[in-house]
């Protein structure tokens, strides 16, 4: 009787560290600013400006995620074995590598002296160090998170009722588009407030292939970083303030996500 | 309307599925013990699971063909389907459920409510029409699935177990049902199940699947005579009554060649030589005569007893022979009677099938 008790007690113990090792630096960030600074801080322009950037360039690589994820995760979805193994893997790829060895990683295929560098030049497209830099750089980062979520909601749907649909006479693409993603739509829409909430994170990458640009590639996580080197108090203020824009983010998927039962 | 012709094969995991059937217009039972391959063989038919080699015709239409190389997608098959589970779209209410085949073609929207409504005239269930599919009953549930296919006027049906997922007591209604809708069909419909008393509903047709051949094709009647497989055998202690349907003014009654009088299920029988069905596990057994409800009551010898398990299976001769099988509690309760003894088998009207002969 007693070991199963000091069990419980131990991950009991466990838990409750956890929870203090999340919120206590959360709670610290809070307190080191207040609800004036934080108004002060969004009244200024550069920070109105990173904020915008980094809304901005989130939203624009929404529309290209999903139009490249969805139907990845789908055909994903539907696949077995070892194809279905390699193409995951090949999927898992960008989440395992470094951000900074990202952002390396796309300056080298996209710089000036990158892979299609010349070919981009030729067509007078530079990249680097541009608003579409730090798209692209959230495209690489959060499509393959946001294909292996999506790919795990298709695989809840039932394939008796794409069957189903089949032979009522509707098309794949039909049954795509009438079956499959009105049954994953409020799980979708979660996924599109993670997908951003990550784009609105990401540093690493978009600090190495985008740079550090006030105005043009400066998004809010790069603020900080700036700020940091000159005015602590300034950065733990724009912190707070990503802070809250991320909460916001949670309790959105919170509301839109099914929970627990997709049906 | 014609029927389907088909000659499949398909490697399954424990045998290879390798069946040779037509379909005429009407109900075909298929019926066949549980992993005989009934579901795939659905499956191969529907274009859902692509046979290792075989030739499929419908009507004049060739749906699958291994040498000419022709290999229809489900959705140009012209096939109904209704999934053991039924598979009605979640997110789509009853209407919108039924109405789905025809909203993928270009189709006026009061030509599509004309004909919904049409659907749901025939199959009765207006009333259901808003209603979302996930509040409805199991035999709700399957008219839905029933009326979403044969809006698309399939050239084949194709029922999958409909009745197994249903709770007893609906069990009998639904299998009324169906029978009066797809009598009055008469689309070729292939009526999958491993319930013999399904098989009585649908006797004309029976073809008997195990492990992936069919092993005995005829007539309910013919397969209870001349059990061909262990499967059917166990069926084969359904009694059977031989006489004559009479109409009496009004009234219907079910004279037996050994003079008794009965009551039955008489739906779409006509008057003369016809069978009454029962089985054994309907049948109950009485010391005295009991009053009530309206029932059959036969009397009759015990010649013989059998202990199956926790079961026993009485034979009463007299008129008629007619096999009761009762808990061996009850049996025990009653007093185990020995042979000679004069009993009472009685059986409820609904639980006798009656057809013609």
């Amino acid at each position: 009787m007693n070991r199963p008790r000091l069990f419980t007690l131990v991950l009991a113990l466990a838990g409750l560290l956890l929870a203090l090792l999340i919120l206590l630096p959360i709670i610290a960030l809070l307190l080191a600013s207040s609800p004036g600074a934080l108004l002060q801080l969004i009244l200024r322009s550069e920070v109105q400006q990173a904020l915008w950037i980094s809304l901005l360039t989130s939203l624009l690589a929404l529309p290209p995620i999903f139009l490249l994820g969805l139907p990845a995760a789908y055909g994903l979805s539907r696949l077995n074995g070892k194809l279905r193994w390699t193409l995951e893997t090949l999927l898992e790829l960008p989440m395992v590598m470094p951000p900074v060895v990202a952002g390396l990683a796309l300056l080298l295929a996209f710089g000036r002296r990158g892979l299609l560098g010349g070919l981009l030049a030729d067509i007078g497209l530079h990249i680097p160090f541009t608003l579409l830099a730090v798209v692209i750089a959230i495209l690489f980062v959060v499509t393959p998170y946001f294909v292996r979520r999506c790919t795990l909601l298709f695989d809840g749907v039932d394939r008796k009722l794409e069957d189903a649909a089949l032979l009522l006479g509707a098309s794949p693409f039909q049954t795509f588009m009438r079956i499959s993603l009105p049954l994953v739509r409020r799980g979708l829409a979660a996924e599109a407030i993670m997908t951003l909430a990550q784009g609105i994170g990401l540093f690493g990458t978009i600090i190495l292939f985008a740079g550090n640009l006030p105005g043009r590639t400066q998004t809010l996580s790069l603020a900080i970083y700036a700020a940091f080197e000159s005015d602590p108090q300034q950065a733990f203020g724009l912190g707070a303030l990503l802070l809250l824009i991320s909460l916001l983010l949670l309790t959105a998927v919170k509301w839109v996500a099914p929970q627990e039962s997709t049906q | 309307m014609s029927g389907l012709d088909c000659r499949v094969q398909y490697p399954l995991a424990q045998y290879e599925l390798s069946v040779d059937l037509s379909v005429k217009p009407g109900v075909t039972v298929l019926l066949g013990p549980n992993g005989a391959g009934k579901t795939s063989l659905l499956r191969l038919l529907a274009g859902l699971t692509k046979p290792r080699a075989g030739r499929i015709k419908l009507g004049d239409r060739l749906l699958f063909d291994t040498h000419e190389k022709i290999d229809l997608p489900p959705e140009q098959r012209r096939i109904g389907m209704v999934f053991q589970d039924l598979a009605l779209f979640p997110h789509l209410n009853v209407r919108q459920n039924t109405a789905f085949a025809l909203s993928l073609r270009r189709l006026a929207k009061t030509e599509i409510n004309q004909q919904v409504e049409a659907m749901f005239d025939k199959l009765g269930i207006s009333q259901l029409a808003e209603r979302k599919v996930t509040t409805l009953s199991g035999g709700e549930r399957q008219k839905v699935a029933l009326a979403r296919t044969l809006i698309t006027d399939p050239h084949l049906l194709l029922l999958d177990e409909p009745t197994a997922a249903l709770d007893p007591s609906a069990r009998g209604a639904i299998r009324r049902w169906l029978h009066q809708i797809l009598g009055e069909l008469q689309i070729p419909t292939l009526l999958v199940t491993h319930d013999a008393e399904e098989v009585a509903w649908f006797r004309k047709r029976v073809a008997v699947i195990e492990k992936g051949q069919i092993v005995q094709r005829g007539s309910y009647h013919q397969l209870l005579r001349e059990p061909q497989s262990d499967f059917v055998a166990r069926f084969a202690g359904i009694n059977l009554i031989n006489g004559e349907l009479r109409e009496q003014g009004n009234e219907k009654i079910f004279l037996s060649s050994g003079g008794s009088q009965l009551q039955g299920i008489f739906d779409g029988v006509l008057p003369g030589p016809a069978t009454l069905a029962v089985a054994p596990w309907e049948v109950a057994l009485f010391a005295v005569p009991p009053g009530g409800s309206p029932q059959n009551v036969i009397p009759g010898r015990v010649i013989e007893r059998i202990v199956l398990g926790d079961r026993v299976r009485v034979t009463l001769l007299a008129a008629e022979k007619l096999v009761a099988e009762i808990s061996l509690n009850a049996w025990q309760q009653m007093g185990e009677f020995g042979e000679g003894t004069e009993l009472y088998a009685v059986f409820k009207t609904r639980e006798a099938r009656v057809m013609n002969t």
